[in-house]
């Protein structure tokens, strides 16, 4: 009965010493102490460690309380080796080979090795673990993974999504990774456009066109023909020239709504447009474009035309001939009307005087002022037209008789109905002197009944027409406030001119009465100074820059072109008014939503 | 230190550094550079707002990618060392002042506009490109003295094999051990110094360091040890202090180091990264023009 031991170790080129030891008997001991039969170095083996004896046709393995072996691959602390097969032990670091033993044979045979771990820092290049590349990933693996890594995500994945959109996927409705192209929020108008890209970025790598623009904004109008606009454009400087190669080069057409309507701004609305957008063009226009009708304009303050109202230059028949004519021609108007401003202002005149017997009823005050007759419209922007028996009738009525307790009128506006009441009314009563003498003359403010009307009644026979002659003659009711034509010798069909008031004068800029609230009216209308209707109350470019100026300018009111002005249209308040929420509402400037 | 006795006076122009290389040239390039595009900035009047679509924005982010592009060629060069006026020196003071300047000109490219987009990530990437920059410059500037002093006249592979001289002494000392602290003493043989992440490189400091932990244990034991096991308690004590003593200066060594190489490690990935940004960034604003 013996053990033979055989101690493998390697030499520092690797070649295998083996040093072979036979112990006799029954039992191995095996352990750190010296007197073990193996004897392990290694630490982690306890100074007895293991015992190993033999039975009959096996080896039973014993471990110390407490401690443990790998026996065949299986940690344990006791077991069986078939001495046929043979088996491994492994101890901390050193393995046990118990070699197979032939039947008969008395000697069992055990390789005792030390496995290598632990001299593994020996082999690695000693500057290589000084450095940070055994504790962190490759720098060249990082560079790798955080490029694909952000091209993926970057790339790959919005380009997938612009042709899922192509291709209406059903992933199209969940997330749309091309919005993370997106440089900035879209403007308020254009938010419900965030996940539809390709509403304006129609074609890949082409710059938005306005053909996408105008599928929805169907009701913009161009600021002028697209030829002229090109001919008025200013030449070119050197930057501006360089920046159009470009744009050719890169197949921008110049102009595009998208210039001044940038987009992925921010959920802005747009800024209003710089006074020299307009003045590079209206500045010099006469030179650009020889024959336009419109003067040079740069600066409110500077250069700036005078007002060109549109107001009744006359008549054809009864259709009033609208012109626009420059203040600078003193232009005067043929309303048709006649009406002293002066006169019903005055504040001692029997206007005013009639003012205070009627204030009680009318809420006048002292005088007449410009409320009294003049209502603004509802948006207060401007001023609806004078009516008759809204404006003038308070003072002015045209009572004729009086039956029971009610005053009959004369019919404003209808002369035929006029003549035919004054006939009917003087046929009913033959010649009787009617006993309220106020018929026919128009009751001036603070006049007593006049003694004329009564004399002309008081002649008897042919009243009727008498007293239809003299409504519409000087002094009648009529005929001074109205131009009136005379009838025919022998006829009574007197016809009255018509009368018109033009709603708006200024049909190119935008003026606005409520934004002038604080002023009072005659420090811009010189209505108390004006004796005829004719007199065009317009306040001219002078008096308008008492307060405002250009844009740069210290008036107390800097404007801009855009305060008056609009660059697409000319009804309504201009859009930087409605932007910054002065005035108006939003325009209707795309299709109806009935449309879609 | 051998090379602290020779007088810095002959050296003079020759060992100027790259941040003073050639009277601060580059740094004088960058900052004109910088004024130029702040310039620019103040007097165009880009409407309705900076951005980096208009024509100075274009002009601005040309200029931003071919410095990116150029500056990464860095990456390259420093392959290859020459002399002379377009030597190594130069390229990496030209790298350090005209990477800094991009912080003018890619920020003024921006129009000042971020969001979470693509553009605002590649932006991103560059701040990050040149802050872990910044800190590789200030680390050059002060570390290798103290590399220098925390090796206390010895190499590194000197420095190892004390460590492991001390391993197989302490191998041998602990054989008369019990099986316990035999085992304590194993586990301060087996430690890796090298071992652990990246924290224990930077803070130097290992606070379940075995070695510690074994001489504490061997002191402990050592108070009532007797006979035999106390003087092989003793001898194995000594040596775990020697060895602690090494283990510290490895680690004082391996943080400097470890300081000195981290900033690479952010600075070469993001910049990868940083181009793979531009390229998505430069694409999408085309593809979506």
């Amino acid at each position: 009965m013996a053990f033979l031991i055989r101690t493998v170790s390697h030499s520092a080129e690797g070649r295998a010493i083996v040093r072979t030891r036979r112990v006799e008997g029954e039992r191995l001991t095996v352990g750190r102490d010296p007197a073990c039969d193996i004897h392990l170095t290694d630490l982690a083996v306890a100074l007895r460690h293991a015992v190993i004896g033999r039975e009959s046709g096996r080896l039973r393995v014993e471990v110390e309380p407490g401690l443990s072996v790998e026996l065949n691959g299986r940690k344990t602390s006791s077991g069986i080796i078939d001495l046929a097969t043979g088996g491994d032990i492994l101890i901390a670091s050193h393995v046990l080979r118990f070699m197979p033993v032939p039947a008969g044979s008395d000697e069992v045979e055990v390789a005792v090795e030390r496995t290598g771990e632990g001299e593994v820092k020996l082999d690695k290049s000693a500057e290589r673990l000084f450095t940070l590349a055994p504790v962190l990933p490759g720098k060249r693996g990082l560079a790798w993974l955080l490029a694909l890594l952000v091209l993926a995500v970057g790339l790959a994945w919005p380009i997938k999504a612009y042709y899922d959109r192509q291709q209406k996927a059903a992933t199209f409705a969940r997330f749309h990774a091309d919005r993370i192209w997106s440089s900035g929020s879209l403007s308020s108008a254009h938010a419900g456009l965030k996940d539809n890209c390709t509403a304006c970025h129609v074609k890949p790598f082409e710059a938005v066109r306005d053909t996408a623009c105008k599928t929805c904004h169907t009701r913009v109008h161009d600021h002028a023909d697209p030829f002229r606009l090109a001919r008025a454009r200013p030449d070119l400087g050197r930057w501006r020239r360089i920046e159009l190669a470009f744009k050719e080069k890169f197949d921008i057409p110049p102009g595009r709504c998208v210039e001044c309507h940038t987009e992925h701004e921010g959920k802005q609305a747009m800024p209003v447009t710089a006074q020299r957008f307009c003045a590079d063009c209206h500045g010099d226009l006469k030179k650009k474009l020889p024959d336009t009708p419109l003067p040079n304009a740069s600066d409110f303050g500077r250069s700036h035309p005078e007002f060109g109202p549109v107001l009744i230059a006359g008549w054809n028949g009864g259709q009033a001939q609208l012109k626009r004519l420059s203040l600078a021609q003193a232009p005067r108007e043929d309303s048709g009307l006649k009406f002293p401003h002066a006169l019903h202002l005055s504040r001692s005149s029997g206007v005013a005087q009639m003012a205070r017997r009627l204030s009680g009823r009318y809420g006048f005050g002292q005088a007449l002022e410009c409320k009294d007759c003049h209502d603004p419209a509802p948006d207060g922007a401007r001023f609806q037209p004078v009516d008759m028996e809204q404006d003038c009738a308070m003072c002015h009525d045209l009572a004729f008789d009086q039956s029971g307790g009610t005053l009959r009128t004369l019919r404003h506006g209808e002369p035929a109905q006029v003549v035919a009441d004054l006939r009917d009314f003087y046929r009913g009563r033959g010649a009787t002197r009617p006993s309220v003498l106020i018929p026919a003359a128009r009751r001036r403010p603070g006049d007593a009944p006049d003694l004329r009307n009564r004399i002309q009644f008081a002649r008897g026979p042919g009243s009727a027409e008498r007293a239809i002659r003299s409504v519409f003659s000087p002094g009648g009711a009529c005929y001074d406030c109205h131009q009136v034509d005379a009838p025919p010798a022998g006829s009574l069909n007197f016809r009255i001119r018509p009368v018109a008031f033009p709603i708006r004068y200024l049909h190119k800029g935008w003026f606005d009465h409520r934004a002038h609230a604080t002023q009072t009216c005659s420090s811009c209308h010189l209505a108390e100074r004006s004796s005829a209707a004719s007199d065009l109350l317009i306040p001219n470019l002078a008096s308008c820059r008492i307060c405002h100026g250009g844009e740069g300018s210290s008036k107390p009111v800097p404007s801009s072109c855009a305060m008056c002005h609009d660059y697409h249209m000319d009804a309504g308040a201009p859009s930087m008014l409605i932007r910054q929420k002065v005035r108006g509402k939003k325009r209707d400037t795309i299709v109806a939503e009935a449309r879609r | 230190m051998a090379t602290r006795s020779i007088p810095r006076t002959d050296l003079g122009a020759s060992h100027e550094g790259f941040l003073r290389h050639r009277r601060f040239l580059w740094l004088k390039v960058s900052v004109v550079l910088c004024l130029l595009a702040l310039v620019g900035y103040a007097l165009i009047d880009a409407q309705p707002r900076p951005n980096g679509g208009s024509p100075y924005g274009y002009t601005l982010g040309t200029v931003g990618v071919l410095l990116i592009l150029w500056l990464t060629l860095l990456g390259l060069r420093k392959r290859a060392m020459t002399r002379g006026r377009w030597s190594l020196k130069a390229w990496t003071s030209a790298h350090v002042y005209l990477g800094l300047s991009l912080v003018v000109v890619a920020t003024l490219h921006t129009g000042f506009q971020f969001g979470w987009n693509v553009h605002t990530l590649a932006y991103v990437l560059m701040i990050l490109v040149i802050l872990s920059g910044l800190y590789g410059i200030v680390a050059y500037a002060r570390l290798p003295e103290q590399l220098g002093a925390s090796r206390s006249e010895m190499t590194r592979p000197q420095m190892i094999d004390a460590v492991m001289k001390l391993d197989r002494q302490l191998a041998l000392a602990a054989q008369p051990l019990g099986h316990e602290e035999a085992r304590i003493v194993q586990r301060s043989i087996d430690d890796d110094v090298f071992r652990g992440g990246l924290h224990r490189r930077l803070s130097g400091r290992n606070p379940r360091c075995p070695t510690a932990r074994a001489l504490a244990e061997a002191r402990r034991r050592l108070a009532v040890a007797t006979g035999e096991q106390a003087s092989a308690l003793e001898n194995v004590a000594a040596l775990l202090e020697r060895k602690a003593a090494a283990l510290g200066r490895i680690r004082k060594h391996l943080r400097i180091k470890a300081l000195l190489e981290v900033w690479l490690y952010l600075h070469v990935p993001f910049t990868f990264a940083l181009i793979a940004a531009l390229a998505a960034h430069i694409f999408s604003v085309f593809f979506y023009w």
